[in-house]
């Protein structure tokens, strides 16, 4: 059955066409989630609500977007608007980035050319590096780098501009670039502490 | 050339990211160690990134099952019949559930193999009968393969005549370009420019295609 | 007969007159008024705070943004027909105006919708229109507009700006910010520009670029075929590179030949690579057989 077809028959409640909608898309949508939660419960959770929310609205769908926009602009808001809870405080998209740097450069990070992340970069390390990003700078990092999505696309999903979407995603990088640095160097005191530990209990 | 500091380098620092590669920045990365260090260290983010994409994610089962009941507790769902569903091929479900620039991409990566097996040395005696000709007949197997394509989830229509008028006459251009482009590859083969222009004459051209694609099946 | 008989009749000869001059034009304006049902116009404000979005889905028709000083988004509406419905709905600080039709198989010129839009200079906005017209002046957010035979008119923006038209043409007037365009047939007009990031590019149609040359700024400029005309002012100060592969370049800057690159593209084709004063700015022209010219300004 074509998408076009099911969005028809779902809006007028056909189970088949419902189903049909779910198995086109619930790969990318847990997948987002997934990504922004990296909590497989949680990532459950907002999936089931995302798909909910869409079947509840579905009559309103007049085709003005494409219809996975649409989706994964429900989906973003329902990850984001938990994400929101837990940190405790009701913010807009905007605040839910970091306070704007002039530069976005590395203000401290100039003398650490000599620590170089190219190899310290793996799974673990940056998937903590991105957990500890602000709510508006993962959503867009994740759809752009992780999931593939284009800024176009991001501009749908996350209602913002095109240029909003680039200009996130680039202090997103930057900031993981900082957190991946700073994990780096705690890594190195501690290997170091350890090493001083030894060589003074060994005296 | 201009140099330009690290500050200048950051500033454009997010366009570089996106592709443009001004010849000022390629020259402050050759000089600055630490502009350098940033720009691959923002390069292995992404790459790591993107090799996330390529993991198997399973989506749990229950997750329908938790919808299903809902669903039906809610009364969303109304008609339990099976719905009977249009005549379309395997290909035409397929084409229809993906987005626009995923069959944007589809259509350039069919125009690109299209231009390599073009590009292969061939007969040139024959190859000059193609040029003699209507200059869009040399792009005729790539476009019949596309239509042909086009053809097999329905024709495109769309209810404003304006639009539809731009969208063919602007797609009659694009293949006219191409097959300008194409037979200037041939001549040159070295010439990187008229290889970028034919490159962004397939991108135009799938792009066009995937917004006919879409409005007509939002006309249907 | 008498006086008086004569004069009742002229009475009432004359009062049939004056209704029939009531009547008979009025039995017109009603009829002509059952024939064409009067436009349908609606007003909505809507409250915003700083950096709204505001969405606009249009398949037909013109589309006209203000900026104002309130921090609210006014859609004035006009509908051609009862058979399209317009939409302008508020989620938080986002906007979304839409159009769509109320039956199924509407006629073209019924499913045109008008839009008049006054929103907050810092609003940003995201444009699509099929045909007709967009005119945006004194929005200083970033937007991005998409149409496939409607012209563009920009004036007076700051934001970063994304321009995609299929054969709809494109003016933009004293804007700044970053410009991105690109469309198939479209003519490209850009005068008095103060912006430091220009990327233009159409296939079949023409660009015009008059405007400043910022210290660091990135001017690329491409077509295919058609004429690619760049003016500049004795103060500018940029690093030139234009290539017309099949068609020509003609050049009024006194430039100081490169020599410390290699350009591989000077193979083929007509090329031009040259410093003009400092060389702050990156200018690059590229046609594949169209005309550049790089002209003096008045």
């Amino acid at each position: 059955m074509p998408e076009a077809e099911a969005i028809r028959l779902a809006q007028q409640g056909n189970a088949t066409a419902f189903e049909r909608l779910y198995r086109l898309h619930n790969r990318r949508v847990y997948s987002l989630c997934l990504r922004m939660v990296s909590n497989t419960a949680e990532a459950e959770d907002l999936t089931q609500e995302a798909f909910l929310q869409l079947f509840r609205k579905i009559a309103t769908f007049r085709g003005e977007s494409a219809f996975s926009t649409w989706l994964h602009r429900l989906a973003v808001n329902v990850v984001l608007m938990k994400l929101r809870k837990k940190s405790g405080t009701e913010t807009s998209l905007d605040e839910m980035t970091e306070p704007d740097e002039e530069s976005g450069g590395p203000r401290r990070d100039f003398g650490t050319a000599d620590l170089r992340l190219s190899g310290s970069i793996d799974r673990v390390n940056l998937q903590r590096a991105v957990e500890q990003l602000p709510p508006g700078y993962k959503a867009v990092f994740v759809l752009h780098d992780v999931q593939g999505y284009e800024h176009n696309e991001i501009a749908g999903i996350m209602q913002c501009s095109i240029g909003n979407s680039k200009s996130q995603l680039h202090k997103a990088r930057m900031r993981l670039r900082e957190l991946l640095h700073e994990a780096v160097r705690d890594k190195a005191r501690e290997d170091r502490k350890a090493a001083s530990a030894e060589s003074g209990s060994e005296d | 050339m201009a140099t330009i500091t690290c500050k200048d380098f950051l500033d454009r620092l997010e366009s570089w990211m996106e592709g443009d590669l001004h010849s000022d920045s390629q020259a402050h990365l050759r000089n600055c160690p630490h502009c350098r260090s940033l720009v691959e260290d923002l390069k292995a983010i992404c790459g790591e990134a993107s090799n996330w994409r390529a993991d198997e994610i399973e989506v749990p089962p229950r997750i329908w099952t938790y919808l299903q009941s809902h669903l039906e507790q809610e009364g969303l769902i109304r008609e339990s019949r099976p719905a009977e569903t249009a005549k379309a091929t395997w290909f035409g479900e397929w084409f229809a559930a993906l987005p626009r620039p995923v069959l944007a991409g589809a259509y350039l990566t069919l125009l690109i193999t299209g231009a390599f097996t073009l590009s292969r040395p061939i007969n040139r005696h024959s190859n000059e009968d193609l040029w003699r000709a209507d200059s869009r007949d040399s792009t005729m197997p790539l476009r019949a393969q596309l239509i042909a394509e086009q053809n097999s989830f329905g024709s495109f229509n769309n209810a404003n005549p304006a639009v539809n008028a731009s969208l063919n006459q602007n797609l009659a251009i694009v293949d006219n370009y191409i097959a300008l482009c194409e037979k200037s590859v041939q001549e040159e083969p070295q010439n990187e420019v008229a290889r970028d222009y034919l490159y962004q004459a397939y991108q135009q051209k799938a792009d066009l295609l995937a917004q006919m694609t879409e409005r007509g099946e939002n006309n249907r | 007969m008498s006086p008086s008989h004569f004069v009742r009749k002229q009475f009432t000869w004359n009062a049939s007159r004056k209704a029939a001059a009531l009547v008979v034009p009025s039995l017109l304006i009603c009829g002509m008024a059952s024939a064409t049902p009067p436009p349908r116009r609606q007003e909505q404000h809507f409250k915003v705070e700083a950096h709204p979005v505001v969405t606009i889905h249009n398949p037909n028709g013109t589309i006209t943004v203000k900026a104002w000083t309130k921090a609210e988004v006014m859609v004035i509406s006009t509908r051609a027909s009862d058979y399209v419905e317009v939409d302008a709905e508020q989620m938080g600080n986002r906007v979304d105006v839409s159009t769509h039709a109320a039956a199924d198989n509407v006629a073209p010129d019924d499913m045109r919708a008008d839009y008049q839009i006054n929103v907050p200079e810092d609003a940003e906005l995201q444009i699509h229109d099929d045909s007709g017209e967009v005119n945006v002046a004194n929005v200083l957010g970033d937007m991005n507009v998409e149409t496939v035979a409607a012209g563009v008119d920009l004036e007076d923006s700051a934001g970063y700006v994304t321009i995609k038209t299929v054969g709809g043409s494109f003016q933009c007037t004293r804007c700044a910010g970053k410009l991105e365009i690109a469309s198939i047939s479209g003519n490209l007009r850009l005068t008095d520009i103060h912006s430091f990031h220009v990327h233009a590019q159409t296939s079949t149609g023409n660009i015009l670029f008059s405007g400043e040359f910022l210290p660091n700024g990135i001017y690329r400029l491409k077509n295919y075929s058609g004429v690619i005309e760049v003016r500049f002012s004795p103060a500018d100060s940029f690093d030139l590179s234009a290539t017309s592969l099949k068609g020509k370049v003609i050049n009024e800057a006194m430039l100081t030949p490169k020599s410390h690159q290699q350009h591989f593209y000077s193979r083929f084709g007509n090329s031009l690579f040259g410093t003009f004063n400092a060389g702050r700015a990156k200018v690059e022209l590229t046609s594949f057989d169209g005309t550049i010219n790089i002209l003096k300004r008045d």
